[in-house]
């Protein structure tokens, strides 16, 4: 089921939505959490096929915002797709609501999502790309969260940024699915316990942001420095310490969707994660 | 000093490398349940990486042979597809012992195997034992098991299939057997239902909840009503229901057990002993009931699902004047402050008109509703109602204003049901149960004490039915047990939730 909304309303948006609700099947449906999406247009594909991934899994209302401040008039269109998953007796359904947000309204975007938002659950807010720390479309997204999503991978110039991400902190829940990248890794780290006291290089294979992140927590956790030695890559593929590989952790998640998954289970602050990060 | 780089590493749980010996491997629960749970876990990437199993039976069979029709009963009876990739990781560590335990010196061949599966395939001196097999071989079994436990090193699981004995004394004898060679956090008591995630959800449920707690207990609740219903009948096992019926099949482990999930008391801790402790405390407060308050009943012939079938005495197997029961129902007390004077309605039964498993909380009617009694009469009393199977989920039922002029009442009902929430498909409760025990995590399983508690009961009841004997069959199949069921609760003033 789908439709779509040329320069249209919340109101407009809402009605639709309440109708396919009222008279389409499935008859039960749940929703454990609004989830947003700040999808500059270099994300996009990436974006839809992590949200068609995820749906079944975290059935959800999705608010895919998609900026286009170039565009005239200002206002919005919207498409509203209701995604039905089999499985389960009754199926399972994801309400993904995009929203092109046209010209100034792309740097208003709380007052056209917050209306939408699911009342009494969860808000999700996943930023791709880096986030324009300060400026109001993502300070009013983020105050408009509970958890901000972000990940590191993605950020250019690493690892400035970081500070930046820091600040919000206090105001905000975040995670860094960077950051989640590194949970197989970390696991036979601290399986090295005690005899990494007493190591003094790390090398890292992969993506720059999992070699700070990983270096930073080695760092905070055991209160010393460590050497890092990194060589890009695009995935984590390999992790050293004095000279010896590890071998990552198995049956944990490693596909966009399944980290996003996950992340979306997640209601609390992480202090581990946010000492890596103060340090960096 | 603490592993400061341990803190907020959220893992799942592996187990640690071990052998899984399957007793009774050429058996009916190997075949449907137990290779079809472990290659789910094996699917999740959740067995060990160094894991072997050895099935031992009886019956002539090589590995290759065994393996064959354990990848058979995956295609067919696997809740996931069969991937060659898993399968071929699995299999290679997967072997058959032909023995008989009684007869020769198996057990000599089974060391063997294990000592060379803990050097080729690095399983560690860790096994868990899956007593797969009927009551009457568990004894030599655990014998031969233990007297050689001190040959080697690694950690030792038993896990027992129900039922565990046939009476209180049988129970206790088992016990005293098994506890000779194993210690009580060895021993693995399965109890199936336990696994089942809505069984489990009666947990979250009521201790995650704040609403529900202040409001479970005798204050507002007007009674409580289990039913475990089965539509079958006793599909070629005669046998064994002849020597249980549903009293021993059913009732003495798997109702009891909901009725001591619904009556807890919030345990300080999940752990399996604080979890046990509360269960336990429950069971011992289950005043055993009188003749009147239980009823029990066999099937005679009738129709389930439009399709006629035979009476319990015309199944293959049973005896043609037969006293077995086919279906218990009884109104039991819990006997502490939380419940006291609180009936809980409970009924087993094979060949119902429908399989389901329900526990329902219905709570008293509000004292004073200041509706025009015509106004209301579509209304009864909140019950919230705990879909075990099928159906899995939770309803409440509330009254709710019919639309229109005036107020007019109806009862609604509020659903969750795992389906619309969850695509995930909710694992086997075996997936759940192999995996707790190969973990050490013995929470849902059954204590000797909790078994111990359960028999009491039961030989009570059994008691009773020696003094005075039911004209059988008592009802007919497709239909909700015999008239005294209904009437054991309709002399109260209440009746069986409609379904």
């Amino acid at each position: 089921m789908a439709q779509t909304l040329k320069d249209t309303s919340v109101a407009e948006i809402e009605s639709w939505l309440d109708g396919q609700r009222d008279h389409q099947e499935p008859s039960q449906r749940t929703s454990v959490a609004t989830h947003m999406a700040w999808v500059p247009g270099e994300w996009w594909d990436a974006a839809e096929r992590v949200v068609r991934a995820l749906g079944d899994r975290v059935p959800s209302r999705t608010l895919l915002l998609r900026p286009e401040p170039e565009a005239a008039p200002d206002g919005f269109d919207a498409s509203i797709v209701l995604e039905r998953f089999s499985g389960g007796r009754e199926g399972v359904c994801a309400e993904i609501v995009t929203i092109h947000l046209r010209g100034s309204t792309a740097e208003a975007p709380a007052s056209v999502v917050v209306p939408l938002q699911l009342p009494d659950l969860p808000v999700f807010l996943r930023w791709r790309g880096r986030p324009p720390f300060g400026r109001p479309r993502f300070e009013q997204l983020v105050g408009a969260a509970d958890r901000l999503i972000v990940d590191s991978r993605e950020w250019d110039r690493l690892p400035s940024g970081y500070a930046k991400l820091a600040e919000s902190f206090d105001r905000v829940a975040v995670s860094d699915l960077a950051w989640a990248r590194t949970l197989p890794w970390r696991a036979p780290l601290a399986d090295l316990w005690p005899g990494i006291r007493q190591a003094t290089t790390l090398q890292v294979v992969g993506p720059r942001a999992d070699a700070v992140l990983l270096r930073a927590w080695l760092q905070t956790r055991l209160g010393r420095t460590f050497r890092l030695s990194h060589a890009e890559g695009p995935k984590l593929t390999r992790v050293e310490v004095d000279g010896k590989a590890l071998r990552p952790a198995r049956g944990l998640p490693t596909t966009p969707g399944d980290l996003l998954s996950a992340e979306l289970e997640s209601f609390v602050r992480d202090p581990v994660y946010e000492a890596a990060v103060r340090s960096v | 000093m603490r592993n400061p780089l341990a803190e907020g590493l959220h893992l799942p749980r592996t187990p640690d490398p071990c052998a899984l010996v399957i007793f009774g491997a050429s058996g009916d629960l190997t075949r449907r349940k137990l290779l079809p749970a472990i290659y789910s876990l094996a699917v999740r990437d959740l067995l060990p990486e160094r894991f072997a199993i050895v099935g031992v039976a009886r019956t002539e069979e090589t590995d290759a042979e065994f393996r064959s029709r354990m990848k058979g009963a995956v295609r067919e009876l696997g809740r996931d597809r069969l991937d060659e990739k898993v399968w071929k990781r699995l299999a290679d560590g997967m072997h058959y012992l032909a023995t008989d335990f009684a007869a020769d010196r198996g057990e000599d061949a089974l060391v063997a195997l294990l000592a060379k599966l803990d050097e080729q395939r690095g399983t560690a001196g860790n096994r868990v034992f899956y007593l797969a097999v009927p009551p009457g071989a568990i004894s030599t079994l655990v014998e031969e098991l233990g007297s050689r436990r001190g040959e080697r090193q690694g950690w030792t699981r038993l896990i027992v299939e129900k039922p565990f004995g046939s009476d209180r004394s049988s129970a206790r004898r088992l016990n005293r057997e098994i506890q000779q060679y194993f210690r009580e956090r060895e021993i693995f008591r399965i109890d199936h239902y336990l696994g089942k995630e809505t069984v489990q959800n009666m947990l979250a449920l009521r201790f995650a909840n704040g609403i529900f707690e202040p409001i479970w207990n005798r204050q507002f609740v007007d009674h409580v009503e289990i039913t475990v219903a089965e539509s079958i009948g006793i599909e070629g096992r005669a046998a064994f229901y002849e020597s249980a019926g549903a009293i021993r099949d059913v009732f003495q482990n798997h109702l009891l057990q909901l009725v001591a999930l619904t009556a807890m008391e919030p345990p300080i801790d999940f752990s399996s002993e604080s979890v046990r402790n509360e269960k336990v405390k429950v069971l011992r407060a289950i005043r055993p009931p009188g003749a009147r308050r239980v009823v029990r009943g066999q099937y005679g012939r009738g129709h389930v699902e439009g399709r006629q079938v035979p009476g319990y005495r015309e199944e293959p197997g049973v005896g043609r004047r037969s006293s077995t029961d086919t279906f218990v129902a009884a109104k039991l007390y819990v006997d502490n402050w939380r419940w006291a004077g609180t009936p809980f309605y409970v009924r087993v039964g094979k060949r119902m008109p429908k399989r389901e498993t329900t526990i329902s909380i219905q709570f008293k009617r509000a004292p004073h509703p200041p509706f025009a009694r015509e106004a209301s009469e579509g209304v009864s009393p909140n019950v919230l109602l705990v879909h075990i199977q099928p159906d899995e989920g939770v309803s409440l039922g509330v009254g709710a204003k019919v639309p229109g002029q005036g107020m007019t009442l109806r009862t609604v009902h509020m659903d969750f049901l795992y389906g619309g929430a969850f695509r995930t498909e909710l694992p086997e409760a075996y997936e759940r149960l192999v995996l707790d025990c190969l973990l050490g995590d013995a929470t849902l399983f059954t204590r000797s004490d909790e078994v111990d508690e359960q028999w009491r009961l039961v030989d009570s009841i059994v008691a009773s039915w020696k003094r005075s004997r039911t004209a059988f069959p008592n009802y007919d199949a497709g239909t909700w047990g015999p008239r005294a069921a209904e009437e054991l609760v309709r002399r109260d003033g209440r009746e069986w939730r409609r379904r």
